[in-house]
């Protein structure tokens, strides 16, 4: 089979077996890989239904046919489980040479089930599989876990890890490879309910291609695309430079979604963090844009200098979310997620969230107080470790509201139980709808909505219905990208985005795909993950978004409203457009609910 | 007419300033002014009277605008943006 290995790995950990698992070209063809596949993987296994984070749950490590190609920004796996933090569908992805050596083992997915009896971690070199002890690496961070690994295994082996955060179940841990992270959703807290603190990966088996000598033209063709003027702004800036922008249109979340613009807002941009630090730059591997932008922190505890990507959603989140203004504190607090094993969307959320509560008197933490740095770097340390607040912490905010009752629900900034990214829904309504809708909560990466409102087909404050094919559109789009998988950073530089995708598997596997079968898979892909939760226990009423967005309005922007009707009229529109029924269900997936929620 | 214009991400990096004032009465006249000032934003950012794909235009940070016609008012500052997303 050109492009896939046409099996996966099964790996069940209770019984220290494996099985090789074969994939037909049927499925692979429908689900391509990544997020597609990796769903169809879950649904075959049956776990919808089970507790995330109990050993018959499946945590899946998905490659893609263009891992391993040259072409640009290729080298990506997807991480698909049932997320702890919204008991819904979650698929994370993440840039290394981990995808490229994972699918060197000669599998086109890994999948864990059941959990080791004592801390371990998982050695797969080729066809061969070794799960061993670990008890030394437990309570290790990130780099720590990988650099004590390499030295153990050797250079060649790639290895994923959890940090402190994943051993200990927080609810939003990640899963780290040389400083990328499978982030959101908790697969983190997945892989640690295993007892596995590393998978470490290695193998020689190359997937042959269709027509290697037009796929190479063809790479150089987008590689040189990927230097143009429509990815200038990730090379050059980041995604940071997002912050000022955000806060001029005054969509910026500050003091958990209290006000849409940030006062300190211009002494964190990187504008300004560049004239007083060393920043370099770099890419994942197998990438030309290069949008990564390091900054140096100060003196490490090994004397060498510390240093700390830096993204618009970390900054936002540890930066005006929290109202802290002080640029250390931001990068500190970010290097601080990246080792322990943070999702820094929901770590910042989450304090944010128990900030307004501690300042409200509702939760007990006096120390805890928008603007403190100190109060922020305390609170995620805490979540690492367990210790004071960090249990309550780790739920996520969601849960943490349920706990604390008192209406707090209404200002947790979540869906389905996942922290809102940094864009104020009430601002940018278009996606506001992507959110509300969004099948692993509140998320910016499978849908692209904020695109629509950054435009000039809608009124981005006061968005109708008919803005709803345009969210699906976007959505769509992701979900071809996150499964073939290309990052989202060269959207720009397709003219005819569908056709040109077609045309890479084309090349790839040799199959006849064309534009119009890859927008069916799309939609395909999108049902599949919502059969998923619905087989978990989706019911419409999680569709939506917390009260705050829906009955206040920002201080700077009073004209930046979303009442609940109109937001359930695009959502309405939104089911209708992707064929489902108005309430979102697909045809022959109502009354299929599981007992779980 | 001459209106405020702001700048930010790469087009600020490209003008080298965060906010200046051009000559126009629409978006396209905006643009030629700038593009003839500013060389480097014009070869990155603005092709003739329109922003290069990745860039927008927004008037007051409150309505996108990209049709070269579009009226430009004095009272209301012109932003010029490039717009990353994710990370």
């Amino acid at each position: 089979m050109l492009g896939y290995h046409g099996k996966y790995l099964r790996v069940d950990l209770t019984t220290q077996q494996a099985t090789q698992v074969a994939l037909d070209e049927q499925t692979l063809r429908a689900f391509v890989g990544g997020s597609g596949l990796g769903v169809r993987l879950l649904l075959d296994e049956g776990t919808a239904e089970v507790d995330p984070l109990s050993p018959a749950a499946v945590i899946a490590f998905v490659f893609s046919p263009l891992v391993g190609s040259p072409l640009t920004t290729s080298a990506k796996f997807a991480v698909v489980s049932k997320s702890p933090l919204t008991n819904r569908i979650n698929d994370s992805l993440a840039s290394s040479r981990f995808a490229i050596s994972g699918k060197m083992t000669g599998h086109d997915a890994i999948l864990l089930v059941g959990r080791a009896n004592e801390p371990s971690i998982v050695v797969i070199d080729g066809q061969d599989l070794c799960i061993q002890p670990a008890h030394e690496l437990w309570g290790l961070t990130n780099s720590e876990t990988q650099e004590r690994l390499r030295k153990q295994l050797g250079e060649d082996f790639q290895i994923a890890t959890i940090g402190p955060a994943g051993q200990r179940q927080v609810h939003y841990a990640t899963i780290s490879h040389d400083g990328r992270h499978a982030g959101r959703g908790g697969s983190g807290a997945v892989l640690g309910s295993k007892n596995i603190k590393a998978i470490a990966v290695r193998g020689c088996q190359r997937s042959e291609w269709a027509e290697p000598e037009a796929l190479f033209k063809l790479a150089k063709e987008l590689s040189n695309k990927s230097f143009g003027p429509a990815t200038a702004k990730y090379r050059e800036l980041g995604t940071a430079s997002n912050l000022l922008v955000f806060n001029r249109l005054n969509v910026l979340p500050t003091r958990n979604f209290q006000q849409g613009s940030f006062a300190g807002a211009a002494t964190i941009a990187p504008e300004q963090l560049s004239v007083n630090r060393e920043r370099m730059r770099a890419s994942c591997a197998a990438c030309t844009i290069g949008c990564e932008h390091i900054y140096s922190i100060g003196e490490g505890r090994d004397g060498k200098t510390d240093k700390v990507r830096l993204e618009y959603e970390n900054l936002f989140a540890l930066g005006p979310l929290c109202g802290i203004d002080d640029p250390q504190t931001v990068l500190a607090a970010s290097k601080l997620c990246d080792e322990q094993g943070l999702d820094t969307i929901s770590a910042g959320g989450t304090i944010a969230f128990a900030m307004e509560c501690a300042e409200r008197r509702i939760l007990d933490a006096p120390w805890l107080r928008f603007g403190e740095g100190a109060a922020l770097l305390r609170g995620l340390t805490e979540i690492a470790s367990g210790k004071g607040l960090g249990p309550q912490l780790a739920l996520g905010s969601r849960r943490l509201a349920l706990k604390l009752g008192q209406d707090t629900i209404h200002f947790a900034p979540q869906v389905k139980g996942l922290e809102i990214p940094g864009y104020d829904p009430r601002g940018l309504q278009t996606m506001a709808l992507g959110f509300a809708v969004g099948l692993r909560g509140a998320d910016h990466n499978r849908s692209g909505a904020y695109e629509v409102d950054f435009s000039d087909a809608v009124d981005r404050r006061q968005v109708e219905p008919e803005a709803a094919g345009l969210a699906v559109e976007t959505e769509d789009k992701a979900a071809i990208m996150d499964s073939l998988i290309l990052c989202k950073f060269l959207r720009g530089v397709f003219v005819d985005y569908y056709a040109e995708a077609a045309e890479m598997l084309r090349l790839v596997t040799g199959w006849d795909t064309t534009a119009t079968e890859l927008r069916a898979t799309a939609q395909r892909i999108v049902t599949a993950k919502k059969e998923f939760n619905i087989r978990a226990g989706w019911t419409p009423a999680e569709d939506t978004l917390p009260q705050r967005m829906l009955h206040t309005t920002l201080p700077e922007d009073t004209r930046a409203q979303l009442s609940p009707e109109r937001l359930q009229a695009l959502i309405q529109a939104y089911n209708l457009a992707r064929g489902w029924s108005a309430d979102g269900y697909p045809p022959g997936l109502a009354g299929m609910g599981g007992s779980g929620s | 007419m001459r209106v405020e214009v702001e700048f930010f991400g790469i087009p600020r990096a490209r003008a080298g300033v965060a906010t200046t004032t051009a000559e126009g009465s629409c978006l396209g006249e905006v643009l030629s002014d700038l593009a003839a000032r500013y060389p480097d934003l014009a070869k990155t950012c603005i092709d003739g009277q329109q922003l290069r794909p990745g860039y927008t235009a927004n008037l007051g940070g409150q309505k996108f605008i990209t049709d070269p016609q579009t009226p430009i008012t004095k009272s209301t500052p012109l932003l010029l943006l490039s717009l990353d997303a994710g990370g």
